[in-house]
Order: C-alpha cells, then sequence, then structure tokens
C-alpha cells in the first residue's frame, strides 16, 4: 500500500475501536442509499408502464418497454442517435482542444513560469465569473452572421471556452507537482518543451489529465444553456433530448426517467470508473 | 533519457498516426456539422408541443415526403420556449427556420412589422388550398390590411367541460350559456377528496394562467391597460377594483375547488387530470374535447359542454389558432409552402382521421368549414362540433370587456408587443396567489409597476 | 522535500526582443490565452457597446425602430428597478444557501466516508452520482418524481403518514431550487473535503490519540485547520458554479415569485422573453462588473490558497 492509502481509510480511522467502525459504516450505508434514493426511483420509474409510473404503484409489472419507445423517434422529429451522435462530437473534440490548450500554458504557468503567472491565471478565473446569460445575445447575433446556428461547431466554440479556466488551474497543478530535478536535468540535455512534455511531464501528470478531461466531459456532456439556445432540430444535444421527452400528451412520467438514465449514463459510468483518479487528481492538483 | 533516441522515431510515427486520425475524426465532425439547415430538399419548422402537431410531425414522412420530396426536420418545444425561439428568430432576420407556428397574437404584429411573408396571394392561387373554406374569424385574426400572415393549423375558442354524470349525480344542472358564479357554486358542491370540482389554469404564462385568467377579467368589467382615443396603451389598469375581484375570484375557486398543484397546471396537465376523472369540470381550449371525445379517451361520452361563463358580459370565449407562417428571411419559401398547404389544407383533414391516435375526433378542428361536413367528423364529433363553431363566431374579438382598451382585435391578450413580457411576469405572480403563497394585494401592485413601465 | 517547478528562479529577459527568454516562456501560454480572451471578452466588448443603444428585437415594434444611441438611460434605468434588486438578493440567498449546506453535508460526509467499513467503496460511488447527473436531469427528477403533488414520492409518503400533501415549487420555490443544488453539489465538496481528510498525516493523529485527546479534539484543533484550505477551494469552485444556477430555475419554477437570480433576470431582460437587448446589455454589464468585484474578493482567497503552497 502507498503512504497516502496507509494514512487513511486503508485501516481503522485513528483512536476508532471496531464496533463504532461498524456502527458509522451502517450509517453511512443509511445515508448513501437514502441520498442516492431519487435516482434509483427514476430508474425503477424507467421500467414500469407509464399507469404504473403515475400513481407510483407496481401492478403492471417492469419491462424495458419505455427504453425501446423512447428509442424510435419519428423521422423529422430529433432523434436518441442524433442527439446522442451530436453530444458525443462535441464533447470529444472540445474536450481534445481543451487540452491541447490547456497543456502548454500549463506549462508557461508552472515548468517555467512568466513573469506574470498570477495575473494570468486569475484573469483565467475571472472568465468564470462573467455569467454566461450576459453575453448569450451577441454571441447569438454573430453566431447567426455567421451561420453557425444549429451546428455543432458553434457549441464546441463555447465549451472550450467554457472549460479553458478550469482546465488550466487544474494541469498548472499537476505541472508543479513534476520534480525539479528532472526538469532541470531535461534543459540541461538541451531538450524542446514538446520532449520535454512528451518524455518527462507527460507521464507524471497523466493521472491529472485524465482527472482534467474528465471533469470537461461532465461539464460538456452536461451543458443546457447554450445548447437550448444556439442549437434546434437536428443539432440538438442530449440535454435537449431528455426535454423533448416532456410529453404533453398524457403520462410521460416514466418515458422521461427512462430518457433521463440513457442520458446521464455515459457520464456517469465514466464518473464511476475514473472516481480514483478524481479524487487523486482534485487533493494531488488543486492543493499540496 | 538513452532510451529516448531510440524509440523517437517509432514515437514521432505513431504520434503523426495519432494527429492525422484526429485530424480526420474532427474534419468529419465538422463536416456534419451542417445539419439542421436548410438544403434544396430540407424545410425546418418549428411547432408547439401539442398532440395534433405531434400527430402531424408522425404522419409527415408518409403523408408528405413521399409524394412531394421534401424532407422536413421538427423542432417541437412547449409554448413558451417555442415563443421565445421564434420570436427572437424572426425579429433578427434569422434563417433557422423555414416555417414557424405563431398565433394570432403573433401574426398580425410581425407580419405589419414586415418579417413575415403574406400567404394570401400563394393560398388564393392554390385551387385545392380552397382560400375561401377558411373560417373567416380565424382567417381575419391572422391577417391584417387584407394579407394573411399565417395559414392555421387548428382554431378554438374556450368553453366549459364537465362531467355530466358528477353533476347529475349532486343534483346540478349546467346552463348553456352559465355565470361565473354558477359555475363556481357547482365546482364548490360537486368537489370530493379525490375529484377536484373544476380544472383551472395555473402554470405562469401569458398564453397559459393568462389566456384563462384574462377571460375571467374581461367578464368581470377588468382589463389590463386603458386606451388612448387612437388605440394605443394609455394607462396600466391593474390596480382598479375590478382586476382585483376578477384575481381574488379566480384564485379563491381554484384553492377552493380546484386541481391540485394548480400552479404548475396548464392545458396539458388539466387535460391529463380530467381524463383520468380527478377533475370534474375543465374550463379550457375547445380543442380539448376532441380528446375527450377520442376513440382511446376514458371519459368518451361522459362530458357536456356549455359556453364560456360570463359575469358582465354576454359572451367571453377566446379565439385562437395555432397557424404557420414563413419567416421572409427563410430560404426556401416555396418549398416552405408547399408544407404549409398541405398541413393547412384539406386533404390533411381528411386523411389524418384514420390515422391519428384519437380518431376522427382528434383531428385539427376549428379551421375549416369542410371539416365539419366530413361524415366520420360530425359522427365523432357530435357532442362538441356545434358549440365549438358557435363559439368561435361568439368570440368578442372586437369587444371583449366592458371598457375601451388598446391592442384589439383580441380577447385573451392584449395585441401590443409589450404585452408578452407583461403577461409572462405578472402570471408569474398570479400563480403564487393561486398557490397561496402571495397575496394578492402584493401580486397586484408589483404588476401594475411591470404594466406601468412596459408602456413608458 | 522536493524541490518543485516553483523554485524556479523567475527570468530576467529583455522586454521587446521576441527570442529573450521571457517571450519563449510566454507562447505556449498565448493559444489559450488569446483563445479565452477572443471568446468570452469580444462579446462582452459587444454588449458594452449594445448598452448604450436601444436595440430591440424587431417583433417588438410595429412600425421598424432604427436603432438609436441613448447613452446612459439604460443604466439609469436599472437603478430604479426594483425586480432588479429583488435578483440580487435571489442570487445571495440562493448561492450562499447552496454553498454553505452543500459544503456542511458534504465535510459530514466525506468525516463519514473516510474510514474503511464494507462497501465504502459502493457507497462512494453512490455518493458522487447526483453530481454526475446533468442538472437539467436533476431538476426534472426532483420537479416530477420528488415535489409533484400528482407523482411526487414525498407527498406520497407525507399523505401516509397522515399528512396534507405539500406544493413543494409553488410554495417554496427558491427552497426546491436550492435543495436540488445542494444535492447536487454535496458530493463534488465530500470528494474535495475527502481529499484533505486524506492527507492528512496520520502520524500527527496517532500522536495525539496516543496523548489522550478526543476524538472531537483530535478534528477541531487538528483536522479542522488542515482542511481549511480544502474548505476555501470547495467554496470558491461551488460558488462558481452555483452563482451561474440557471437549468434548475428554468426547468422547476420558470423564474417563479422570488425564485429569479441574476443570470435568470438578465435572461428574461434579453432573449428569454423581454427581447429588450440594449436594456439587457446594461444589466449584463453591471452585472459583470459585480462579478469582477466579488472575483476580486475571491481570488483573495485563491491567492491564500498560493501562499500556503509555496510556504509548504
Amino acid at each position: 500500500m502507498t503512504d497516502s492509502e496507509q494514512r487513511r481509510g486503508g485501516k481503522l480511522g485513528v483512536g476508532e475501536r471496531r464496533s463504532v467502525v461498524a456502527g458509522l459504516g451502517v450509517l453511512a450505508w443509511i445515508v448513501g442509499l437514502l441520498w442516492i434514493f431519487p435516482v434509483a426511483w427514476t430508474v425503477l420509474t424507467s421500467f414500469k408502464t407509464e399507469e404504473d409510473a403515475s400513481a407510483q404503484t407496481f401492478h403492471q409489472g417492469l419491462g424495458f418497454g419505455r427504453y425501446s419507445d423512447i428509442s424510435h423517434a419519428t423521422a423529422g422529429t430529433l432523434s436518441l442517435q442524433t442527439a446522442f451522435m451530436n453530444s458525443l462530437v462535441v464533447v470529444v473534440v472540445s474536450t481534445l482542444f481543451v487540452l491541447a490548450l490547456a497543456i502548454p500554458a500549463a506549462y508557461a504557468l508552472a515548468i517555467r513560469p512568466i513573469h506574470k503567472w498570477r495575473d494570468v491565471l486569475f484573469f483565467f478565473i475571472s472568465t468564470k465569473f462573467l455569467p454566461i446569460v450576459a453575453s448569450i445575445f451577441p454571441i447569438y447575433v454573430y453566431a447567426q452572421k455567421w451561420n453557425l446556428l444549429g451546428t455543432r461547431s458553434v457549441l464546441v466554440i463555447l465549451y472550450i471556452a467554457i472549460n479553458l479556466p478550469l482546465a488550466v488551474w487544474m494541469m498548472r497543478s499537476f505541472f508543479m507537482e513534476v520534480p525539479r530535478e528532472l526538469i532541470e536535468a531535461a534543459e540541461i540535455d538541451g531538450t524542446n518543451l514538446f520532449n520535454q512534455l512528451r518524455s518527462v511531464i507527460l507521464p507524471i501528470v497523466a493521472p491529472g489529465i485524465a482527472a482534467t478531461a474528465l471533469l470537461c466531459v461532465i461539464f460538456a456532456w452536461n451543458e443546457y444553456f447554450y445548447a437550448l439556445q444556439l442549437n434546434f432540430a437536428n443539432g440538438s444535444t442530449m440535454p435537449q433530448w431528455v426535454i423533448t421527452n416532456v410529453s404533453t400528451r398524457g403520462n410521460f412520467l416514466a418515458k422521461l426517467s427512462a430518457a433521463s438514465v440513457i442520458a446521464c449514463l455515459p457520464v456517469v459510468l465514466a464518473g464511476w470508473a475514473a472516481q480514483k483518479r478524481m479524487i487523486r487528481g482534485l487533493s494531488m492538483g488543486a492543493l499540496k | 533519457m538513452h532510451g529516448r533516441r531510440i524509440g523517437s522515431v517509432r514515437s514521432r510515427r505513431t504520434l503523426v498516426a495519432i494527429l492525422l486520425i484526429a485530424a480526420t475524426v474532427i474534419a468529419a465532425s465538422f463536416a456534419g456539422a451542417a445539419s439542421g439547415r436548410s438544403s434544396a430538399k430540407t424545410i425546418s419548422v418549428a411547432v408547439v408541443a401539442n398532440g395534433q402537431m405531434q400527430d402531424i410531425a408522425r404522419l409527415t414522412p408518409s403523408l408528405f415526403t413521399k409524394k412531394s420530396g421534401i424532407k422536413v426536420k421538427y423542432t417541437i418545444l412547449d409554448e413558451g420556449k417555442l415563443r421565445q425561439v421564434t420570436t427572437r428568430d424572426v425579429g433578427s432576420g434569422g434563417k433557422a427556420f423555414d416555417a414557424v407556428m405563431i398565433g394570432p397574437y403573433e401574426a398580425p404584429q410581425f407580419g405589419t412589422a414586415g418579417l413575415l411573408k403574406d400567404l394570401a396571394p400563394l393560398a388564393k392561387a392554390d385551387k385545392t388550398y380552397n382560400y375561401n373554406d377558411l373560417i373567416p374569424a380565424v382567417r381575419n385574426a391572422l391577417s391584417a390590411k387584407g394579407h394573411m400572415y399565417a395559414a392555421p393549423f387548428y382554431g378554438e375558442s374556450s368553453f366549459l367541460m364537465y362531467r355530466k354524470d358528477i353533476l347529475a349525480k349532486n343534483g346540478v344542472k349546467m346552463p348553456l350559456h352559465p355565470t361565473w358564479q354558477q359555475v363556481a357554486a357547482a365546482a364548490r358542491k360537486i368537489k370530493t377528496s379525490s375529484m377536484a370540482g373544476i380544472c383551472l389554469r395555473g402554470k405562469p404564462g401569458w398564453g397559459d394562467l393568462g389566456a384563462a385568467f384574462t377571460t375571467v377579467l374581461n367578464t368581470f368589467g377588468g382589463t389590463w391597460w386603458s386606451a388612448k382615443p387612437n388605440g394605443q396603451p394609455d394607462k396600466a389598469q391593474v390596480d382598479q377594483p375590478a382586476f382585483k375581484t376578477a384575481l381574488d375570484f379566480y384564485a379563491s375557486l381554484v384553492q377552493d375547488a380546484g386541481e391540485k398543484d394548480a400552479a404548475n397546471s396548464s392545458y396539458n396537465e388539466c387535460l391529463t387530470q380530467y381524463q383520468a376523472s380527478k377533475v370534474a369540470m375543465w374550463y379550457d381550449a375547445t380543442v380539448a374535447a376532441g380528446f375527450l371525445e377520442a376513440s382511446d379517451s376514458p371519459v368518451k361520452g361522459k362530458n357536456g359542454f356549455a359556453f364560456a361563463p360570463v359575469n358582465k358580459t354576454k359572451s367571453s370565449g377566446w379565439l385562437w389558432t395555432w397557424a404557420l407562417a414563413i419567416p421572409k428571411s427563410s430560404k426556401n419559401p416555396s418549398d416552405a409552402w408547399k408544407y404549409i398547404a398541405w398541413a393547412t389544407g384539406p386533404q390533411y383533414l381528411k386523411a389524418a382521421g384514420s390515422r391519428v391516435k384519437g380518431g376522427w375526433a382528434a383531428i385539427p378542428p376549428g379551421t375549416r368549414f369542410s371539416t365539419y361536413r366530413i361524415p366520420q367528423y360530425k359522427k365523432a364529433a357530435k357532442a362538441f362540433a356545434g358549440i365549438t363553431l358557435a363559439a368561435m363566431k361568439a368570440a368578442p374579438i372586437t369587444n371583449p370587456g366592458t371598457t375601451k382598451r388598446p391592442g384589439l382585435p383580441g380577447v385573451q391578450y392584449v395585441g401590443i408587443p409589450q404585452f408578452q413580457d407583461v403577461g409572462n411576469r405578472c402570471t408569474q405572480l398570479f400563480s403564487a396567489v393561486i398557490a397561496g403563497s402571495m397575496k394578492s394585494s402584493a401580486a397586484i401592485s408589483q404588476c401594475q409597476q411591470i404594466a406601468s413601465q412596459a408602456i413608458k | 522535500m522536493n524541490a518543485t517547478a516553483a523554485d524556479v528562479a523567475l527570468p530576467k529577459g529583455k522586454a521587446g526582443d521576441p527570442f529573450s527568454s521571457a517571450w519563449r516562456r510566454r507562447l505556449p501560454l498565448l493559444p489559450a490565452l488569446l483563445y479565452l480572451v477572443a471568446i468570452t471578452q469580444l462579446p462582452f466588448v459587444v454588449s458594452i457597446y449594445y448598452s448604450f443603444t436601444n436595440l430591440k428585437d424587431k417583433t417588438q415594434s410595429l412600425i421598424p425602430e432604427p436603432t438609436k444611441f441613448v447613452g446612459i438611460d439604460n443604466y439609469r434605468q436599472i437603478f430604479s428597478d426594483s425586480f432588479f434588486r429583488q435578483a440580487v438578493w435571489t442570487s445571495v440567498k440562493m448561492t450562499v444557501l447552496a454553498v454553505l449546506l452543500s459544503l456542511i453535508i458534504g465535510t459530514l460526509f466525506a468525516i463519514l466516508l473516510d474510514r474503511k467499513f464494507l462497501g465504502q467503496g459502493v457507497i462512494r460511488t453512490l455518493l458522487i452520482t447526483p453530481f454526475l447527473l446533468m442538472p437539467v436531469v436533476a431538476a426534472l427528477i426532483w420537479k416530477q418524481q420528488m415535489f409533484s403533488s400528482l407523482f411526487g414520492v414525498l407527498n406520497k409518503v407525507l399523505g401516509f403518514l397522515g399528512f396534507n400533501s405539500i406544493a413543494f415549487i409553488s410554495d417554496h420555490p427558491t427552497g426546491s431550487i436550492v435543495t436540488v443544488l445542494v444535492w447536487q453539489w454535496t458530493p463534488f465538496m465530500m470528494l474535495i473535503i475527502l481529499a484533505g481528510l486524506q492527507s492528512q498525516p496520520s502520524d500527527v493523529l496517532e500522536a495525539a490519540n496516543v496523548d489522550g485527546a478526543s476524538a472531537l479534539g483530535i478534528f477541531r484543533q487538528l483536522t479542522l485547520p488542515h482542511l481549511r484550505r480544502y474548505l476555501e477551494l470547495g467554496a470558491l469552485l461551488g460558488s462558481i458554479y452555483i452563482v451561474q444556477a440557471f437549468d434548475a430555475i428554468d426547468v422547476m419554477t420558470g423564474g417563479g415569485p422570488g425564485s429569479t437570480n441574476v443570470p435568470y433576470y438578465v435572461y428574461q431582460e434579453s432573449i428569454g422573453g423581454g427581447f429588450r437587448y440594449g436594456a439587457a446589455s446594461a444589466y449584463a454589464i453591471v452585472v459583470v462588473i459585480f462579478a469582477i468585484i466579488i472575483a476580486t474578493f475571491a481570488l483573495r482567497v485563491l491567492s491564500s490558497l498560493f501562499r500556503d503552497e509555496e510556504r509548504a
């Protein structure tokens, strides 16, 4: 076990008796299950029929009927497949660009810092304080002028800007972890920036990159405002597709639950798989 | 460190390969990013998320695209979002949509402002479209100065729907032209713990709570603004006694005998509740009757219909139509017209009857006289077709209340551009009054402020 | 301890010489910096321009009104707008409540999870799920499944227990929104605090325990100070995102009484229904100025984090 794992969580908490730990374990289970109840209930509802869903009963059993309902859309209306592809492309492309921009920027702020690195970092974070609703109208006007409305490109462009500050900040912290000797050794060797990155830095910060990428993916996949305002019809993304399942005719709760499950599943699975990385990234990255 | 040299050629190649793949993926994705824009044989249409629209969206590929070769990409939104999107797009000369769904509130305004294509010449020139078959009240509501700016998809007024069996069980008789006091008394009498007396809209929005409430406001002698001699809005009238009386009446009726979660209920929610026998009466759009009497409706055959309740006026029902318009900036106006001619023409109505989920009773009503001559429709809609037409004819669009007001014609809205925002913000407050979390006097004073500021 | 990159001496390159060390250091930063400036600052500049005009959507006037300069009229109007003040107050309320609650609950969860028990990983996995959901989905889940008077689970339970159903969203719009925000952001705070707890050197804690200190005492004297930086980080990051909350309001209340925060209010003034683009731009600029002030304050917190970093 590494030192950090040995510190906490790997054995009994400091000074705690077995029974206390067991009791707290039970408490943790109760708390966890209660907190997750809304999600669990939604997943359960997604397998019900509509009548059962609106009455909160179980009379008609469970099945995958709603999932197949929402997977078949009428030609001409937004389909699950289209929305999924749109979201996938937008998220992957924007995240790649974010990493491509953030890694060199972090280098310039951490490894060989520029003179005013603090100011630059502050600037990056301060852009997150600008409410995006404040600039939506000029963005709309120019997106319209340049025929970007309803395309995936406009979302990619905006999502890069949304995620870049956080990515730069996190990547910089990870870069700070790179031992000075390795960098100095590489500099003495005369390696250029690119090779330094490749052979020395990236292997060390790889988990940090993964954590950053995961956060970018989460925020981009779940983004609703820009998608709603600038995209429509066949350019729409998953959040918009979920909303179309808030039907107007009759009950829709089961279908909406199924749609919610499908829409959130990719990011949830990714988050589950990478949660250790996220914790390590957050602890290693943002603070020492 | 010394392994660097050995692996550098291989890793450089890998790097190049990765970059090439990434570039291809990116290029391909951007190439495909032009979706949503119209090409020669694809048009983009924005419609509201109501049952009849979803029906036609489903039938478009088989009934329209097959014959005309024009693909239709629908953007289906709820009323509030639809209005935001279409108003913004049409108003900024956007090319996002080739056809948009609007109503008699928007059509004359947008048309006069020069933002919509005049459809009258196209309609008149098309023999199969049968321009004179359109119900005049509906056609005129969408026109200004002789130009028809939108083609009606369905038309409606408002009236009272009620469960004949429940009322009979309670010994309540509903006259054909009831007053609001009669309806309120009946609702309070027949309500039980499991079935509310009446469903009234409570959801914020000028087209939701605003529509129902404004008809009540009119017939109680109130109005939103007074009018100058030239017809322009003069002063906000929200702080007048008649307004408060109407608001208090509406709110207390909903609180006493109205549906659960009224502040979230509009047309769709009330429809669901009525069909689930959770409410015994419902004041709302005549188009709902089609769904109540549909072949698959659980309450089919149990419904009675009465004209919109009145107080100080002779009639109070509204007039509304969801209609399709072509923004002037559309890139495919001729294809858009082909689509609109099909969607609002008599052939679709005949074809839809046997194909939509609710059967003949659920086809789009209220736009053409010919609809009411189709034998299957006459049979399926027997209970409500006559009173629907009569209600639409009786809608007092030129004189909805007891005083002069701006923004005429129009019953459940004020036909000025500022009303949309004022109506939305004020109905937020009124919805809170209905929910019981705000006093009506507080809501009224805030709304008066909003209404006054808007016309300055 | 290893010296890290932070110890490198800053260069003294000749300013202006393109091949000077200083410019070579700046180069890798430029793509990201220029991109962000272009995408975030340029619309801002355009907004400034619009804010001095009476630009409206063309549908808002029957006779085409030419856009003209109106000087600072739009700004003057803001100060007499009581609804804007309401929105500011709502923003403050919502953000403070949501951040504080999620921080406190998140810390409690982190403490709870900071030991080995059966299924620790599973519970932690379950607990972070709300953070991974789409905000619109989270809002819809709470609106339709939990809070609804018709289908809602909470009201069904209340009914079983013999109580009347509560119209959560209609009666407590701000509270409902805060609930959803806290539900989603607590896991995020929990992760940060958990990282803080797990970075504590256990030898110090063991020493204190051996010395006879109580669990509460250890927590107060040793753990809490160590956690301070993590708490500040959580509060900062959480505030940045929560103050911009939009999806939940749009889906749950539509801005209903008292639940309109500043972003939603500006949205309503502009493309959300008011279509008064000139006036809305003025609001946007005012909001941005406030945001800069708050950012400066918040970044002082950041700089103390940096100072600690450098010291360590």
